[in-house]
């Protein structure tokens, strides 16, 4: 779905990898994720995260004895490129497993590649559901991002909480938009029958005036809003909306999915942030109730990135590649039909607890980080009041 | 409806406009005199934006820095376009138009490039100036000092530019350059200059367009791509070159938009594209423009 161009990376990267003569092969795992353009704001935290694993876990001896080479290619966030660049690295590069993209349309054109070449492919941020869906299912997809449908129904289970009756959604008009307001929609409905949706705003992706939208939105008085406007986009919307009272009106009972509560968006915006505003993140650098392993995590990444505190990004890219290698550890092999079997079901402990791949869906039981906004006054941005884990396992289908 | 609502909607729609205007007047001054379509219109507003940040960054978010930081970007786009007409745009104009249109669809992809490398590609914010931070209530709705400025800005600037173009020495010189440039040549005018100036003025239109846009909207890369578009359909139904035209595409674009979601909530985008095609079939030279001969 989804932002720092770093042109020279995938070769300069290469150049780092020691040359072993002595070891077995190198694995080579293809990373095709957005490193230019808008996109690339995620895109490259979370190829920071796939390296940091690899790092480590080659300093540490590899997998079966080898060492583990990971392939940056820039897919420009653009689903042709996304194929063009995963077909040269399975051709060229000869890798042995795809592991990355990022954005709804670049995730399932990808999957028809591993498809065709019978090849792994770990799916680290792509939310559409579209991707697993029976009919798009194959041997070797998989995905360790959350999920439209993980993402809406979370939503749902936190404003079902809030005595709100009148609901509103103000989403971007396109694949993800659409899921993950159809998935809130439709789970609120479930789980709180007597809500009634007041109105729906259906803004273009990339839209720069959100007024008429704020405007029409506000005369129809719902008492609270659920939107997955994301990025640079829930940025234009908030500093719209704020000045014209929209948060106010609702009483601060907005929910903002798409990762409106990550780090990178209340750092943004500093004091224009809708502060009481509720949100999701894909990682906290603080998350007090959360296991060690996180705790760790989080201080190596600290070290590795030299960012405090770090990105919310870097964990999609680690836990892709956990995932990969947990699996090639299971199969004792590298060959992507004994890995592909491997990784059904397959439980790993990641930094953020347990995570399963259903063999199902091939889906990962993957959650976010929810909580309502506070100001923070020594960061001087927002931050989470409460970080809550939600666990998506009891409502995934 | 509430009339409060189709109030407060249309001034969320004349805001939208005014902001379309200052853009769009500059990329229809350009044309109107150089006759020359300059894509990169957009990523100068985009480096005003930028730019605007910079400056805020420099002199600090606090107090009215902002509108030093206005007037500095739009000056040093204004500066950074006649550069370019001097420098480099100048030798194409004895070339077909095809390869202008190449030369400044090229600006776009460099100078889209010179703002990831020097700003990256993360999302900039800038706050609105405290003087214009708070609202008030007008018939009922909360109207935002900071789009009330605006809305007054539009106009201003409109009419300001009427002036200068009709009753000043200058203003003659500028209109008969772009109504014949060999005659005026001839009489001994220094047509260059003019050109340059008009590509200072212009880019300093975009430049400031992007600068104050930014209390409003997030400065991302791609800012530039999507503002050209939309600037493209204002003077399109406007009528390319034509000041008031654009005044008014502006206007109509912005209102198509704000009550076009009411009619067709789910398809914001296609009233406004629908009307342009309706204006390109029937009456291709715009609204207030002329046939071109």
């Amino acid at each position: 779905m989804r932002r720092r161009a770093l042109l020279v990376l995938p070769g300069f990267l290469a150049l780092l990898l020691p040359v072993d003569a002595s070891a077995q092969k190198t694995i080579k795992v293809g990373y095709p994720m957005i490193l230019s353009g808008p996109g690339a704001l995620f895109g490259e935290p979370s190829l920071k995260g796939a390296q940091m694993y690899v790092d480590e876990l080659n300093a540490k001896g590899g997998v079966l004895g080898r060492k583990i080479e990971l392939i940056p290619r820039d897919t420009k966030g653009n689903a042709d490129e996304a194929v063009r660049v995963s077909r040269e690295l399975i051709l060229k590069d000869n890798v042995d497993f795809l592991v990355g993209t990022l954005t709804s349309a670049e995730g399932p054109a990808v999957s028809t590649i591993a498809k065709e070449n019978k090849i792994v492919f770990v799916a680290a941020i792509p939310k559409t559901d579209q991707l697993t869906a029976p009919a798009n299912l194959h041997p070797y997809v998989f995905r360790t991002a959350s999920t439209t449908t993980i993402e809406g129904r979370t939503a749902a289970e936190i404003v079902a909480k809030w005595g709100v009756k009148r609901i509103g959604t103000m989403s971007p008009d396109y694949a993800y938009g659409q899921d993950a307001t159809k998935a809130f929609v439709e789970h609120l409905k479930k789980i709180k029958p007597d809500v009634e949706i007041v109105d729906q705003q259906w803004p273009k992706l990339g839209e720069a005036d959100y007024t008429p939208f704020i405007n029409a939105q506000m005369a129809k008085k719902p008492e609270a809003v659920f939107s997955s406007l994301w990025g640079g986009h829930f940025l234009t919307f908030a500093k719209q909306a704020k000045p014209l009272g929209y948060f106010d009106a609702l009483k601060y009972n907005f929910i903002g999915a798409g990762e409106a509560a990550s780090l990178e968006s209340a750092k943004t915006m500093g004091a224009d942030y809708p502060v009481g505003i509720w949100g999701n993140s894909y990682d906290v650098w603080d998350w007090k109730a959360g296991p060690d392993a996180h705790k760790q995590y989080i201080s190596r990444l600290k070290e590795y990135t030299k960012q405090d505190p770090p990105s919310s990004w870097p964990i999609t890219g680690y836990i892709a590649m956990q995932m990969l290698v947990e699996g090639i550890k299971k199969a004792n092999s590298t060959d992507s039909d004994k890995v592909a079997k491997a990784m059904l079901d397959l439980t790993v402990e990641t930094p953020i607890g347990k995570q399963t791949l259903r063999a199902k869906d091939h889906t990962a039981n993957r959650g976010q980080f929810w909580g309502k906004t506070v100001m923070d006054p020594k960061l001087g941005h927002a931050v989470m009041q409460e970080v809550l884990y939600i666990d998506p396992a009891p409502f995934m289908d | 409806m509430e009339p409060s609502f189709l109030f407060g909607q249309f001034l969320g729609g004349l805001t939208a406009a005014m902001f379309l205007f200052l853009i769009a007047s500059g990329l229809s001054l350009i044309f109107g005199v150089l006759r020359v379509l300059n894509f990169a219109h957009g990523s100068f507003y985009m480096l005003g934006a930028y730019l605007a940040w910079q400056i805020v960054r420099w002199v600090g978010p606090e107090g009215e820095g902002f509108w030093l930081a206005a007037l500095g970007a739009a000056l040093g786009v204004a500066i950074l376009g006649a550069a370019i007409e001097r420098l480099l745009l100048r030798h194409l104009y004895r070339r077909e138009e095809l390869y202008q249109l190449l030369f400044t669809y090229a600006l776009v992809l460099v100078l889209a490039d010179v703002a990831k490398v020097t700003w990256g590609t993360g999302q900039l914010s800038v706050s609105r100036p405290p003087s214009l931070s708070g609202s008030l209530q007008l018939l009922g709705i909360t109207v935002p000092h900071y789009n009330l400025f605006i809305i007054l800005l539009g106009p201003t600037i409109a009419l300001v530019f009427w002036l200068l173009l009709q009753r000043t020495a200058i203003g003659r010189v500028v209109r008969a350059a772009a109504l014949d440039r060999e005659m005026l040549s001839a009489l001994g005018a220094n047509v260059g200059w003019i050109y340059t100036g008009m590509f200072f003025v212009g880019s300093f239109l975009a430049g400031l367009g992007g600068a104050l846009v930014t209390p409003t909207q997030s400065i991302v890369p791609g800012m530039d791509v999507a503002v050209i578009v939309d600037a493209f359909i204002v003077v399109v139904i406007g009528g390319l070159g034509s000041f008031w035209g654009t005044f008014l595409g502006a206007l109509i674009f912005g209102q198509v938009l704000a009550f076009g979601i009411l009619v067709f909530p789910g398809f914001s985008i296609f009233a406004v594209s629908a009307l342009m095609a309706t204006i390109l079939v029937v009456r291709p030279w715009g609204l207030l423009g002329r046939p071109i001969r």
